[in-house]
């Protein structure tokens, strides 16, 4: 088992040595890698690239994807460093729910009396009546659902701890297959504590073992861009990376692999599959990571493709969100940052969360009512992004606003002050309502509400609550008058999550590129992956084992002449 | 920007664009700006700036920058009279490098507008029986947060008609900043029926320019009761009785208690019963009340909306 090497010094090699000392040895790119990977140059657009370390296999990300890409490289052999841009591992995962959707018949299964085979977990996911199914790539769901009880038996091995009872699922899964982890046992390390983030547990066991395996994990190291012998053509390199100011590129022998996790973070490439995602939409698990689209970006730069992008824009995912925990800027509905987490400075507040939306009313940026509150389908998201009406901004909807008062506050136990609200922009208080409207100043509020035409929703509403009928939007039963002083706004704008398409791979997670061939050299899994709408965990971690296992054998492949 | 005779010019210009709209007795903060052809710095030196009143005062001049001097931030305060108040900003003949400026002088009218008031109504009582009188309560507030105690909201009737007056407390409404409140007295009208009725605020008494304020607030009148509506709401699976729902028969309304039953007094009539509990689901029912009635419901729990609402355990 080789080891992820340092260069002792930056000598450098010119695109056209690197070549002819190849082709002297006659066995081109593997005898290069094999002299020592610090002697290895590549151009990258700006000239030759110097290594400053080198391993079979580089893994950008250590998320749910990463961590199992590179335990599995390791565990076939491969020398591995694994790099995340953040300052701890885990990624999204590590504020999931834990919630890992695996199946096919594993030990688990058995034991709780769950009949359940990879054929039926294929059909499962290629259901056409299912938008989490309808568009999937079929190769992938195969190859997925027979990877489903290896990855099982891979997470117990590695120090994965499940609870033994099924959740009940309403995805396209026909038979128990959601089974949660059991959260991290140090609170400090998993930074939304005691609310239920058992992915903590996921990824900080998955973390222990690749660290017991010899795998380097570089935090802080920012993948830039991924080098590729030529900017369209050849095989993968390696990738460069900026750690504070200072680059440091990386030599990949064998393979990158891609787990960056996703784009919603990233607001130019969300809105490639829908415009309507303006700025002042968030993102969960912000702003412990961002998911800014590094991967697919780094990818499409030397010809990767996306892939089924229809998943993207599936009026029935959890792509975007109705937020739960409104007066804070990320209110996602299953994380709250307790003022005793690290992330609290960044978050600034828990947020109020919300039991019965019939204490509110929505308000978009021109103060004015536009869906059923206590809807949270996607009709409801739908007219939240709608045209305002704003001549400046006709794409996305503006902020959305909570209106209510003091007896909202009281009904739902509320203390509405910091550390729950973030009045820096995000909750604010008057003691009338026109004064509430002249009161919201918000980066994404271009423009004042206008204390006339809040005032006038407020009143018209009273009316339908006196009245015992929305006549507007069809609340069912209006309970409650928003007049009792003082008045409340706070941010409830929705709060987008799942990236739900992604990079072109094949069923080895080999990225294809726009002309549907392989790319050697790299891999992309998780949520950066494309072809695949399953929200959670368990497509992460089956395609990021795929990847790393055929990062780790391609030498092998490559001698062979295969890819 | 003028200039006297006498050497060169100086331009002023201050850092937002005029005339400055100031509600009465607010302030405003401003930057003035001083530059000449020659890009001369004048850090150090100070401009005078003369109130409305005669009251002069002098601000340096502290940044330069691509050919441009400004002062810090200075406060205008605006006077508390309606109309257009002239602050003159002068920088007196100087001499740099051996070359003679010119006093420039820069006037910044200041339109002063009235401050705001705004009103907030509650305690309507909703549904009221015809021909009964009501309490209501009525609340107004400054923008510049000027105590409004003694001042009076009138309530109106959609003809115009005042219904009922209230005058201001002495002292705000508590939880607020200077909400200042009143009860008012008012009778429903003698017919039922949705009734929208308007209070306003004069302001015309305040020392302060203020505007005055309009709100509109709405009543449900309905016929006086005749019967009881009597209604339980059980779990379906498990029969036991569900308290803390709300029930509504349009206005009319009624909560359940601890043994899950609700009694509502309503007249004759055709009615839609409906329900509402956080976790809990009944379809609505038609009800028809010709006397004295009880209505059992049995209500579908359904799983609260929890944090990860799209999976069950």
């Amino acid at each position: 088992m080789s080891k992820p090497t340092r260069a002792s010094g930056k000598a450098e090699v010119n695109r056209r040595n690197f070549l002819a000392r190849g082709a002297a040895a006659g066995v081109g790119v593997v005898a290069i890698a094999g002299t020592g990977a610090h002697e290895a140059t590549a151009q990258n657009g700006n000239g030759s690239i110097k290594w400053d370390y080198a391993a079979d296999v580089v893994v950008i990300g250590a998320g749910v994807a990463g961590l199992p890409a590179a335990i599995t490289a390791r565990d076939n052999g491969a020398s591995v460093i694994i790099v995340d841009e953040n300052f701890d591992i885990g990624g999204r995962g590590i504020l999931s729910g834990g919630r890992v959707q695996v199946g096919g018949g594993h030990a688990l299964q058995q034991k709780l009396g769950i009949k359940d085979t990879p054929d039926m977990l294929f059909n499962d996911w290629v259901r056409f009546d299912h938008s989490e199914s309808r568009y999937a790539d079929r190769d992938l769901i195969r190859v997925f659902a027979d990877e489903n009880v290896p990855t099982y038996d891979f997470l117990i091995e590695n120090g994965v701890e499940f609870i033994e009872k099924p959740i009940r699922s309403p995805d396209a899964s026909t038979v128990d297959r959601i089974f949660v982890t059991k959260e991290w046992h140090i609170p400090s390390q998993v930074y939304a504590p005691r609310r239920g983030r058992n992915g903590s547990g996921l990824v900080r066991r998955m973390e222990e073992s690749a660290r017991k395996k010899g795998v380097q994990i570089f935090l802080k190291h920012k993948m830039t861009s991924i080098v590729r012998e030529k900017h369209n053509a050849g095989r993968v390199l390696g990738i460069v990376t900026i750690a504070g100011s200072n680059p440091v590129n990386i030599q990949a022998r064998k393979g990158v692999i891609i787990a960056t996790g996703g784009h919603t973070g990233n607001v130019n490439f969300r809105r490639i599959f829908d415009p309507r995602l303006t700025e002042e939409y968030q993102q969960a698990c912000s702003p412990y990571v961002h998911q800014g689209a590094d991967g697919e970006l780094a990818a499409m730069d030397i010809g990767a493709s996306l892939w089924s992008t229809a998943n993207q824009t599936v009026d029935e995912a959890a792509q975007i969100t109705k937020t739960r925990h409104i007066g804070c800027r990320w209110g996602y509905s299953s994380l709250v940052y307790e003022p005793d987490s690290p992330m609290f400075q960044q978050a600034r507040a828990t947020g109020l969360t919300v039991r019965d939306w019939q204490n509110m009313i929505f308000v978009n940026q021109n103060g004015k009512r536009f869906w059923d509150e206590t809807d949270g389908s996607h009709g409801f998201f739908h007219a939240a992004m709608a045209y305002s009406g704003d001549k400046t901004k006709l794409n996305g909807g503006g902020p959305i606003w909570a209106i209510f008062d003091a007896d909202a506050v009281t009904r739902e136990k509320w203390k509405p002050e910091p550390p729950h609200v973030d009045r820096d922009g995000y909750f604010f208080s008057a003691d009338t309502i026109p004064e509430l409207a002249a009161s919201i100043k918000n980066p994404y509020q271009k423009a004042p509400i206008s204390g006339a035409a809040l005032q006038e929703t407020v009143n018209r509403y009273n009316g339908f609550v006196a009245a015992g009928a929305d006549a507007d939007f069809k609340k069912p039963t209006p309970l409650y008058k928003i007049e009792k002083p003082p008045f409340y706004a706070a941010w409830t704008t929705p709060i987008l999550h799942d990236t739900l398409t992604g990079i072109r791979t094949n069923t080895d997670s080999q990225v294809i590129d726009i002309r549907g061939e392989v790319i050697p050299g790299l891999y992309c899994a998780g949520e950066s992956q494309g072809g695949f709408a399953q929200h959670g965990l368990t497509r992460c971690i089956v395609f990021g084992r795929i990847a790393g296992r055929h990062a780790a054998r391609r030498q092998i492949a490559e001698t062979s002449g295969a890819r | 920007m003028t200039e006297e005779s006498g050497g060169a010019l100086v331009h002023l210009t201050v850092s937002e664009p005029l005339p400055l709209e100031v509600p009465a007795g607010d302030a405003r903060a401003i930057m003035a700006r001083a530059s000449c052809p020659d890009g001369r710095d004048r850090t150090g030196m100070a401009i005078a700036v003369t109130a409305p009143d005669g009251r002069t005062a002098t601000h340096v001049f502290a940044l330069h920058a691509d050919g441009v001097s400004e002062t810090a931030a200075i406060t205008l305060a605006a006077p508390p009279h309606l109309g257009v108040h002239v602050f003159r900003f002068t920088l007196s003949p100087h001499e740099i490098a051996g070359t003679h400026y010119a006093q420039a002088v820069l006037d910044v009218p200041v339109c002063v507008t009235p401050q705001a008031t705004s009103l907030a109504v509650w305690d309507v009582p909703s549904p009221v029986v015809a021909g009964t009188r009501f309490v209501i309560k009525a609340g107004a507030k400054s923008t510049a947060g000027v105590a409004l105690a003694g001042g009076a909201i009138e309530v109106c009737t959609e003809t115009g008609d005042i219904a009922g007056r209230g005058v201001l407390s002495d002292a705000p409404l508590q939880d607020t900043g200077a909400l200042y409140w009143t009860d008012i007295q008012l009778k429903a009208p003698r017919t039922e029926g949705m009734v929208t009725w308007s209070a306003r605020f004069e302001a015309s008494e305040l020392n302060l320019p203020h505007d005055g304020a309009n709100t509109s607030f709405s009543v449900a009148v309905v016929r006086p009761p005749e019967h009881v509506l009597s209604v339980r709401v059980i779990e379906q699976a498990t029969a036991e009785p569900i308290p803390d729902v709300e029930l509504r028969l349009g206005a009319y309304r009624g909560t359940t208690g601890a043994s899950g039953l609700a009694e509502i007094a309503l007249p004759k009539g055709r009615y839609e019963l409906r329900l509402w509990k956080v976790g809990f689901e009944a379809p609505p029912r038609p009800v028809e009340i010709g006397a004295d009635a009880f209505v059992e419901i049995e209500a579908l729990v359904v799983p609260e909306e929890d944090p990860d609402a799209r999976w069950r355990m």
